[in-house]
């Protein structure tokens, strides 16, 4: 699977994993992580027990990689972005979605991580499948 | 190919045609085979791009068609 894509919940291995990565970097003066976790909604009285995720992957890569490039353009301090996010079934507490901007300092690192995370809801060929405790489900959209 | 809700209405995630010449053919066809898919909101790519119905089709296109996105 893409390097964008993880079955199942995302791991602390792989979250450490994304940490480590700017350990020798010298120009590195901050880093923003955002860790998306699927939440226990209550939706028609029933609670989500957890989130199916469905994805186009060739057409995430893409637009993974249109997004990381737009984020570079508009931050001209970022010297990496990060993403990872879950493919699969990830149980209500578990994690779906981590992005990890890096830069040479914190304003930016802060300001592109949280950019980076409304361009993945608005442009990641991503679906998800809210599981409820009565066995039906419901398909969710992004608002806004 | 179809995605998320799209993939449940249908019962299927891929269909192979031959000989359909533009997307606005195709779409046709697909509405003839699963008239149900009218009712839900979706956009089309073509080789991973969106494009229009007056799009034209080659041999070996990829042609998605994928409800609003909910990543994140």
């Amino acid at each position: 699977m893409h390097k964008f894509l993880s079955e199942g919940p995302l791991t602390a291995e792989q979250l450490s994993r994304l940490m480590s990565l700017m350990k020798d970097r010298s120009d590195t003066g901050g880093h923003s992580l955002f860790i998306g976790q699927v939440r226990a909604d209550i939706v028609n009285n029933k609670s989500v027990t957890a989130i199916e995720y469905s994805a186009y992957e060739s057409m995430v890569n893409d637009e993974a990689e249109s997004i990381i490039a737009q984020i570079r353009t508009e931050f001209s301090d970022v010297k990496t972005v990060e993403i990872l996010h879950s493919t699969g079934i990830v149980k209500a507490g578990e994690v779906s979605l981590a992005v990890m901007v890096s830069a040479g300092h914190r304003q930016q690192a802060i300001q592109a991580c949280s950019k980076t995370v409304e361009l993945i809801k608005e442009r990641l060929p991503v679906w998800k499948k809210e599981l409820l405790e009565d066995n039906s489900h419901i398909w969710r959209e992004n608002r806004g | 190919m179809f995605f998320g809700v799209l993939a449940e209405v249908t019962g299927t995630t891929f269909l192979n045609y031959t000989g359909v010449k533009t997307l606005s053919d195709l779409r046709q066809r697909i509405t003839d085979r699963h008239p149900e898919i009218v009712h839900y909101n979706y956009r089309i790519a073509v080789n991973n791009l969106f494009t229009d119905d007056d799009c034209t089709l080659s041999d070996g296109d990829e042609v998605a068609f994928l409800p609003p996105f909910a990543g994140g």
